[in-house]
């Protein structure tokens, strides 16, 4: 089994790497400090957090999205005919994201994330994943004036999303991943989000994965079982229905087992996690299983996610499949 | 008819916020705070009684987060350290580490201190159990139902104990209540547990609302009042209450507290009349969609002004 995270990484670290973003972006939104200044804070950081993913005995890192304010807001900055508007919540979190909304044709201007992704790779020696937001998801928590055609609004989406992943993929990622939240919704269009899905990875040299986090995929995981995607990450700690899904689906693709609770601070236990080692090893061959927590660290204070990290490594080197 | 009032939060004024942050590095002392936290209080409530308000609020001078003030006071919280609430906003969300108890009464002191400056009804301001269990971190119940319900039980006592001292409204605000939809059933639950049996008027205010959800199951709330945000979105809400029998009474959020506007006098008694074509004049109860708290304080000042002023000329058409 590989280890991994699913995205983000706590931005500030009192006991750790310190708070000096929050002073370091107040300086740059008052512009006491310029783009590079800010740029030099985030590099620091994020070198940081890829240090701890390192030495916590992971696989597979991200760069911790330290950059990010949320999952959207980077790419629709980083597109024309975007603005960013008032804060939402970001689905069933106490936690808010600014809303974009599209006023025209959106338009791609260059490479968005490559000169991140290529900055992560030069900190570390292991594999570096990509991470993008799934265009099912992207147009989800977004509001569409232009368009005005949920699937025109999210093909145009995947066409975009996919000229950046083949640019990741260039860059060297070995992993592209599509992060797709709103598949949980229950009113989720499963058919609209693969297929976009699948103009999102065309072409990409890379193994591209779908994670979906938060809501129920009971109803949905068999489709996703024949999406274009080599690999289906499955948060099975949100809502209990997924894994009785997850039980009863043929698993056809890689497996993202997401099963650490990143939204709750309480520890999980190395015998719980092999409970379920055990149960998923009948259903899928663990070479082909990727472990993480349930969606990104940066719900929890950096203590707990760190904390969560180091029991992720440790239940899967201690395990030991009984044949 | 048509009384006026305030949501909870008014803003702090710029001595407070000083004495707060330096409170925090342990330049300042806790009695030389809570002096200036009572100087805040009683101008809040000179200026609530000077423009005509009939239900006043202490204005939380002495609260920062509302789910945080409650779990620094409860037994059974421990206080993280800092995670993102969104753009470059942090705070320490607080974790359930052991069972929840109430040590002492928490906002009983504050709310006689401010009923002692006036002979106008204060209202006691709690923050409900569905909210409090939704915004912590949860290590010690095995459900986020078995949080929600022991949680229950201490704002319970709390609310008892303000009756006790002579709360005639009593407030249980859950803006979490529409986060999760399967979850709702339990907040109106939870919300149960803590007004049973209260003869004070019992109120909750709901807004970040999806109005979808929550919407249908209004009246199951075991409330007398609903305090709903409509100014912020142009009133479209009354068309949801009209034609049907809505038997609770309605808290009217008349201005928008998210915005710098202030809302002419005009504006807010055509609102007003629109909304008494749905409700009965006796069940509308006028104020702010929300705590004022991000407001400037001249600016929460104003917009106050406004919901009496537009509130006692429509009373004055009803009358004549
Ligand atoms: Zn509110």
């Amino acid at each position: 089994m590989i280890t991994t995270v699913v995205g983000s990484y706590p931005k500030v670290a009192e006991q750790g790497y310190g708070t000096g973003l929050i002073g370091a972006r107040n300086k740059w939104q008052r512009k006491e400090w310029t783009d590079a200044q800010l740029e030099r804070t985030c590099q620091e950081i994020t070198r940081s957090v890829i240090q701890e993913e390192e030495t916590a005995g992971l696989d597979l890192l991200t760069d911790g999205q330290i950059r990010w304010e949320d999952l959207v807001t980077p790419i629709a900055r980083g597109l024309d005919g975007f603005e960013i508007n008032g804060l939402t919540r970001w689905f069933d979190n106490n936690v808010y994201y600014r809303r974009p909304i599209l006023h025209k044709a959106p338009r791609r201007r260059g490479p968005i994330l490559v000169d991140d992704y290529r900055f992560a790779t030069r900190c570390t020696r292991r594999p570096v994943k990509a991470v993008l937001p799934g265009p099912y998801t992207f147009a989800r928590v977004s509001e569409d004036r232009h368009y005005r055609s949920e699937r025109k609004f999210v093909l145009k989406l995947a066409e975009l999303l996919n000229d950046e992943a083949r640019a990741l993929a260039q860059a060297g990622a070995p992993v592209v991943q599509f992060d797709e939240p709103a598949l949980g919704l229950a009113d989720a269009n499963v058919r609209l989000a693969l297929e976009a899905l699948r103009e999102a990875t065309k072409g990409v040299k890379a193994k591209t994965a779908v994670y979906v986090y938060f809501g129920s995929l009971d109803g949905t995981l068999s489709a996703l079982m024949r999406s274009s995607v080599d690999l289906v990450g499955v948060d099975v700690v949100s809502d209990p229905r997924t894994l009785s899904a997850l039980k009863k689906t043929k698993i056809t693709k890689e497996l993202g087992l997401a099963c650490l609770d990143a939204r709750n601070t309480k520890l999980e236990s190395v015998t719980e996690l092999h409970a379920l080692f055990d149960l998923i090893k009948k259903r899928v061959p663990l070479d082909r299983v990727t472990v993480s927590p349930n969606c990104g660290l940066e719900f929890l204070p950096h203590t707990q996610a760190l904390a969560k990290l180091r029991q992720l490594v440790k239940a899967v080197r201690s395990y030991r499949p009984a044949t | 008819m048509l009384l006026t009032t305030s949501v909870g939060s008014l803003p702090k004024p710029d001595y407070l916020m000083k004495a707060r942050s330096q409170a925090r590095k342990g330049e300042t002392s806790a009695s030389a705070l809570r002096e200036l936290e009572e100087r805040a209080t009683r101008d809040w409530i000179r200026f609530q009684e000077e423009v005509g308000m009939d239900i006043i609020v202490d204005g939380e001078q002495y609260r920062g987060d509302m789910v945080a003030y409650f779990a620094e006071q409860l037994g059974g919280f421990r206080q993280s350290e800092l995670v993102r609430s969104y753009g470059n906003r942090y705070y320490r969300k607080p974790i359930i580490a052991g069972p929840v108890k109430r040590l002492r009464p928490i906002t009983v002191e504050w709310w006689r201190f401010a009923q002692g400056l006036t002979s106008r009804p204060v209202k006691g301001m709690l923050t409900g159990p569905y909210t409090i269990m939704d915004w912590s971190f949860n290590e010690h119940y095995p459900s986020r139902r078995a949080a929600t319900l022991a949680i229950a039980q201490v704002v319970r006592e709390e609310a008892r104990d303000l009756e006790r001292a002579g709360a005639q409204y009593i407030q249980v605000d859950e803006p979490a209540i529409s986060t999760r939809p399967e979850e709702m059933d339990l907040a109106i639950e939870a919300l149960g547990v803590v007004t049973k049996g209260l003869r004070a008027q019992t109120i909750t205010h709901i807004c970040y609302g999806d109005f979808k959800t929550i919407g249908p199951k209004l009246h199951r709330l075991p409330v007398d009042q609903i305090d709903l945000e409509f100014a912020n979105r142009n009133f479209e809400l009354l068309r949801f209450f009209k034609g049907r029998r809505f038997a609770k009474a309605v808290g009217l959020g008349v201005v928008d507290v998210h915005s710098h506007r202030i809302e002419p006098v005009d504006e807010v008694i055509a609102n007003l009349k629109k909304a008494l074509k749905v409700f009965k004049p006796e069940q509308i109860y006028v104020d702010p969609d929300c705590g004022l708290k991000t407001r400037t304080p001249e600016e929460a000042q104003e917009k106050l002004r406004v919901v009496v002023q537009a509130a006692r000329a429509v009373r004055e058409s009803l009358v004549n």
